[in-house]
């Protein structure tokens, strides 16, 4: 049988483009503001997803990744000693603002790390090398920070602080859309840019029955800490996390509480724990997944009124046609499987298009500002039955035109 | 010539309506001598609290085999009567028997599953779908009528070479002429065989030659098919080949019931 609803579509070709040009600014609209909220989720937690920790030990207090309180360095020690342990690193995170050469600043966060482990490698190095975050205050990020940090290539100095600091390396697809320019350095260099090159000292005592201890940090008189060499971490320090790498076979959740049970004050987390509770925290405690969200829902209302619109016009003007086929007694169910059929085209036609519109968009703003248009292969079926669903759904709107035309319009020229 | 069969009971007692103590001639009807019987048949409009008729009182039977033409100055209610005798408006009041069958005691799908196997339409603008080939015009009726694929198309081109455009099959309505489209309206009505042909102003649209060319293809496929033919129209050349003409005015059929017709030819 002849398809009515593919003839009308494509009997006039300009009018079809206009209205697939409508429907994909929908779909788009969708894809892209669903893909943003997807990229900023899966950034915020991609550097815990791509650890090779199957526990983080953090303060009792940490909310998200880079918020949380410091924890003793001594736990990195005490840490090993626990059975179930096959291995502990330690990850130390601390802030600055970076002055480049030519005096322009930017936050960043920076994350000191044993390069010469295994647990927190979650990048691979496009430029440079990481061996060479073993020498004093170098740093490696993202490729798509070099603006933001305004330097061209790798090799170029800065500070941070009043730090000197050599761009030795560049990464890819490690940037999180939501915080500050991210470096990656040694872990005697993230310690000399967090205490500004000053020593540690614990002080303990008890006051009011409590047992209270203090960093002290100081600075030798006279010595200039740019001229000092960064010091190896002590158990005097602070850290961040304690990364686990547990031993084959080993029980994580009975590990977690063994942890717990020997590190005072802290709470240890699953790998995917602790990459839920950072997207939590960015999602859902901060503004910025409220507002990616409603831009999603957002854009799927938008799409549903203007695919609405444009179904509800082309059955407008074919209802003359319609009103025919139920004059000349053609069931009310075939005439609808024509407006529904006509629909699923639509949406297909618009669907595909948009799809590679949006994968196209999302490698160029990645390749150019870092920031993941995420489509996975459940989104792109997510939005396809979200196209569907504006489509036919509209259809159904449509089709109530259809159900009120009184087929007597056929005698009126 | 029977009706097709539809899955729905045959009404075999008069109705029960303003019209049933004519049931005399509703029997006539159910026994096959009467394409269409019309008893009191009625149509009311409502502009808020205002009603007015547009139809009152028709009484009308049309032969098996005629052509009848239903004429009248514009606003006398030609196709608002058209409309009801085929099943598409339901009358206020009043009870319209077609081929034996009660129209007023069918509901609305039942309504459309008779229209579809029993009666075919032709309009006065074509209302072709221009996006379909002339052929796939045809084809499509006679796909909703249940003949399908290749048959489909076969009996589709016999139909288009019934009227004369075989040869432009393959052509799209928006290159066909107004008397051709009109042919192709013809051709599409007749899919499917059905027994009653029911015409708004076919010629209208057409230019002198195209009107008496369709005018004369009603007329032999109604002569030689033994088709009824029920049509509005406002064209005087088609009185000639007419079997007989009602005339109808503010509503009403002029005169009584037996002079409202005017008999043309024995």
């Amino acid at each position: 049988m002849a398809s009515i609803a593919r003839k009308n579509l494509f009997e006039d070709i300009p009018r079809l483009l206009v209205a697939q040009a409508g429907i994909m600014f929908a779909v788009s609209l969708v894809t892209i503001q669903t893909g943003i909220l997807n990229g900023f989720t899966r950034s915020t937690g991609i550097l815990i997803d791509r650890s090779e920790a199957d526990i983080w030990v953090a303060n009792q207090d940490m909310v998200g990744l880079e918020l949380t309180l410091p924890i003793s360095a001594a736990f990195l020690q005490q840490a090993q000693q626990i059975e179930g342990v096959q291995r502990a690193e330690a990850l130390l995170l601390s802030g600055g603002t970076w002055r480049s050469p030519q005096g322009k600043i930017t936050s960043v966060r920076l994350f000191g790390f044993d390069s010469a482990g295994t647990l927190f490698k979650p990048f691979e190095v496009t430029q440079g090398n990481l061996a060479e975050l073993k020498q004093p205050y170098t740093v490696i990020t993202d490729a798509t920070n070099l603006d933001s940090l305004d330097v061209t290539q790798v090799g170029e100095a800065a500070t941070i602080g009043s730090l000197s600091v050599k761009l030795v390396g560049l990464t890819t697809d490690v940037q999180s859309i939501a915080s500050g320019t991210f470096l990656f350095s040694s872990l005697e260099n993230a310690k000399a840019y967090a205490t500004g090159n000053r020593t540690a000292n614990l002080n303990c005592r008890m006051q009011n029955e409590e047992f209270q201890c203090t960093n002290v940090y100081q600075q030798s008189a006279g010595a200039n800490p740019a001229s000092l060499q960064p010091m190896p971490l002590t158990s005097t320090d602070a850290i961040s996390y304690v990364l686990i790498q547990a031993e084959p076979g080993q029980d994580l959740q009975e590990l977690k509480q063994k942890l717990e049970a020997a590190l005072p004050d802290t709470r240890a987390y699953t790998r995917n724990e602790m990459a839920a509770r950072t997207r939590n925290y960015w999602v859902q405690r901060t503004g910025i997944g409220f507002i990616l969200g409603l831009g999603a829902t957002v854009g799927i209302i938008v799409g549903m009124v203007i695919v609405g619109q444009i179904l509800y016009s082309s059955v407008a003007d074919h209802l003359k046609e319609f009103a025919t086929l139920k004059a000349m007694g053609v069931p009310d169910r075939v005439v609808y499987g024509i407006i529904i059929q006509q629909a699923l085209l639509m949406s297909i036609l618009g669907y595909i298009p948009s799809l590679g519109l949006c994968i196209g968009l999302g490698a160029w703003t990645f390749a150019t500002q870092g920031i993941t248009i995420l489509v996975t292969p459940i989104a792109a079926a997510g939005i396809f039955g979200i196209t569907v669903f504006m489509c036919v759904g509209s259809a159904l709107f449509a089709i109530q035109k259809v159900t009120r035309v009184d087929p007597a319009i056929v005698f009126k020229s | 010539m029977t009706a097709t069969p539809i899955n729905f009971q045959m009404n075999l007692t008069a109705p029960a309506t303003k019209a049933a103590g004519q049931g005399m001639e509703v029997a006539d009807s159910l026994n096959g001598a009467k394409a269409i019987v019309a008893r009191g048949v009625e149509m009311v409009f409502q502009n808020g609290a205002q009603k007015f008729y547009g139809l009152k009182d028709i009484n009308l039977d049309v032969n098996r085999g005629d052509i009848q033409l239903l004429m009248g100055p514009s606003g006398s209610g030609k196709t608002t009567l058209l409309s009801i005798l085929g099943g598409i408006l339901t009358p206020s009041a009043g009870s319209v028997c077609l081929l034996g069958q009660d129209l007023t005691r069918l509901n609305r799908s039942q309504l459309a599953n008779f229209r579809l196997h029993n009666i075919g339409f032709i309009f006065q603008e074509f209302n072709l779908f221009p996006a379909l080939s002339v052929v796939e015009n045809v084809e499509i009726a006679l796909e909703m009528k249940g003949t399908k694929g290749k048959a489909a198309r076969r009996e589709a081109l016999h139909l288009l070479d019934q009227v004369g455009l075989a040869d432009r099959a393959q052509k799209h309505p928006r290159d066909l002429s107004g008397g051709q489209k009109q042919r192709v309206a013809i051709a599409r009505a007749l899919a499917g065989n059905p027994q009653i042909i029911m015409a708004d102003e076919p010629t209208a649209s057409l230019d002198s030659q195209s009107g008496h060319a369709v005018i004369n293809l009603l007329r032999k496929l109604a002569k030689e098919s033994g088709r009824t033919v029920l049509m509005v129209t406002h064209d005087p050349r088609i009185i000639d080949v007419a079997d007989r003409v009602t005339y109808l005015e503010d509503g009403m059929l002029q005169n009584s019931s037996a002079a409202v017709t005017h008999q043309l030819s024995a």
